[in-house]
């Protein structure tokens, strides 16, 4: 794959990259999720542009640890971006380095939100199916074919996905900075990221409450009843209360406990199940 | 074979499942490929990869997505087929060991990922001030290591030294509302993760598009991808790009793409988000 014109980078620059972000799970943590390793996929880039800025690469080293998440095998998608934009922060004194990280964000939902469907739901359900058929019946194609069909599409997934990222955002960026579009753009990313948080929150929070109030054919659930109001209620304000909590100035710790002896007190008193 | 040195491949073969994570993403932690190394190791290959594919199908609902994170199916899948080939005992041995044991094992990952690794996190904040890139790569490394991969090896060498009978003493002792609650908070973390994304994204001015996201999950049961189509529109015409703009939109093709940047228009024909 091409790389588009760089004055500081070379496609061995992205390369390691490439290989870094293999590792963007491996320190995945509840506080920022994916920060290290994402932090870690950007450094040596980093290093090359900046070089000898330690003020300017500091700043970027912290930027880059900030929270993060998107479907691993699409995470050199923003990567090339954030690099593309790294080295337009390098050069063009003008450039705003808070819309490094916005651009970021605003691509972290819509991502994962295909990304998971499609390598989770589609791609790994595939290899599953093949995989496990032939594995019944003790063949050890089973795991193998499981491995591949999955990890080619992945890989070259991952592959492409940094070069046309660094593309995109070196011809782009650009252009968007000089023609004051960038203010533009964060707010239609942030319309577009919100809107997928929103549907994530509605589909991935479980929160259920199944005691009975009332009794014979009368009775009905907690659960029924929050419904009736607004389906999905329940994982929402909660996940509004954690959002509270958090404002609030709650470290990472308490709130993990917290949820842990909110499940137990729950699933102990039959509140929740 | 002697036991401690199996227990030591076991280990070994639990930690490179883990390193899965290491690795690209790239399913190493799947019972279909954990299964069959230990059975392999065990000396019965086929039993290993038949157990593989029952325990896959058993945990398939089980997968991180998100900031979810499911039962510890590493350890389950490598101890139960290791107890159930040892005892010479069929898949379904494998399978009611395996997923007590996934549960309970992940009760020790969640202690890890709450007191060993936000140590790491916070070190790497640190050497990102100071500006040292390679002691924030050395912190994504070891924290990985540190905090997941090394304890769940730990686990599974002293578990299968200790053998089942023990296992099956520990796990009945644990009262099953504390394996529920667990259950309970795990369907819970997600909205820690989402809290946090909305600290980052979120105001007063913009939250209605998180609650258009929400609803339209909630009341038309629209996937989150679908959600991002939309979504995507409503970015569109929000920044104006689907404007009237006093053209007739039917003449609007390929030329009046590029005079649309000097119109103020962004040319998201390009834009590949």
């Amino acid at each position: 794959m091409k790389m588009k014109n760089s004055k500081l980078l070379t496609k061995r620059d992205l390369m390691k990259t490439f290989w870094r972000s293999f590792t963007m799970e491996w320190a995945w943590n509840y506080e920022r999720q994916m920060n290290l390793g994402y932090a870690y996929s950007m450094v040596p880039a980093l290093r090359k542009i900046y070089g000898n800025n330690k003020e300017k690469l500091k700043a970027a080293y912290q930027r880059h640890l900030e929270f993060y998440n998107v479907t691993p095998w699409l995470s050199t998608f923003p990567l090339g971006i954030s690099i593309a934009m790294e080295e337009q922060n390098e050069l063009d004194p003008e450039f705003d380095d808070a819309s490094i990280n916005n651009i970021k964000v605003a691509l972290m939902g819509p991502l994962s939100g295909i990304g998971d469907s499609f390598f989770w739901g589609t791609l790994r359900v595939i290899a599953t199916g093949i995989g496990t058929s032939l594995a019944m019946q003790g063949n050890i194609l089973g795991p193998i074919l499981f491995l591949l069909i999955f990890n080619i599409p992945a890989l070259l997934t991952r592959y492409y996905g940094l070069f046309i990222g660094y593309n995109v955002g070196s011809s782009f960026i650009d252009k968007i900075q000089k023609t004051g579009l960038m203010d533009k753009l964060t707010y239609g990313a942030s319309v577009l990221g919100l809107a997928v948080v929103g549907a994530m929150v509605a589909s991935m929070v479980t929160l259920k409450m199944p005691l009975k109030i009332g009794s014979g054919a009368e009775a009905t659930t907690v659960q029924k009843i929050c419904d009736g109001i607004v389906p999905g209620i329940l994982p929402l304000l909660f996940t509004l209360f954690i959002f509270w909590l958090d404002r609030k100035g709650w470290k990472s710790q308490y709130i993990l406990l917290l949820i842990a002896a909110i499940g137990i007190f729950g699933a102990w008193s039959g509140l929740l199940g | 074979m002697n036991v401690y040195l199996t227990a030591i491949i076991l280990a070994l073969i639990a930690m490179l499942g883990n390193g899965e994570y290491f690795l690209g993403s790239s399913m190493l932690s799947r019972p279909l490929v954990t299964c069959t190394l230990t059975g392999l190791v065990l000396g019965n290959l086929q039993q290993g990869i038949i157990m593989g594919a029952t325990l896959e199908l058993a945990f398939v609902g089980s997968f991180s997505i998100g900031a979810a994170i499911p039962p510890e199916i590493i350890s389950g899948s490598v101890l139960g087929t290791a107890f159930a080939i040892g005892a010479g005992k069929s898949t379904a041995v494998a399978l009611t060991l395996g997923i007590p044991i996934a549960s309970l094992v992940l009760v020790i990952k969640n202690l890890c990922f709450i007191f060993i690794l936000p140590y790491f996190v916070h070190r790497a904040d640190h050497y990102a001030e100071v500006g040292d890139g390679s002691g924030v790569s050395r912190m994504n490394v070891l924290g990985g290591f540190f905090s997941v991969n090394l304890p769940i090896g730990l686990v599974v060498g002293i578990s299968y030294i200790l053998g089942s009978p023990v296992i099956k003493v520990i796990l009945n002792a644990i009262p099953q509302f504390i394996i529920n609650g667990l259950g309970i908070a795990t369907g819970l973390l997600p909205a820690y993760g989402f809290a946090l994304l909305m600290k980052m994204m979120i105001n007063k001015k913009n939250a209605t598009f998180f609650i258009i996201g929400f609803a339209l999950a909630v009341y038309l049961k629209i996937s989150v991808t679908g959600v991002a189509i939309f979504g995507a529109c409503l970015a569109l015409i929000l920044t104006g790009y689907s404007a009237f703009n006093g053209k007739p939109i039917v003449n609007m093709t390929t030329n009046s793409n590029k005079t649309n940047v000097e119109d103020g228009g962004i040319d998201y024909e390009d834009e590949e988000f």
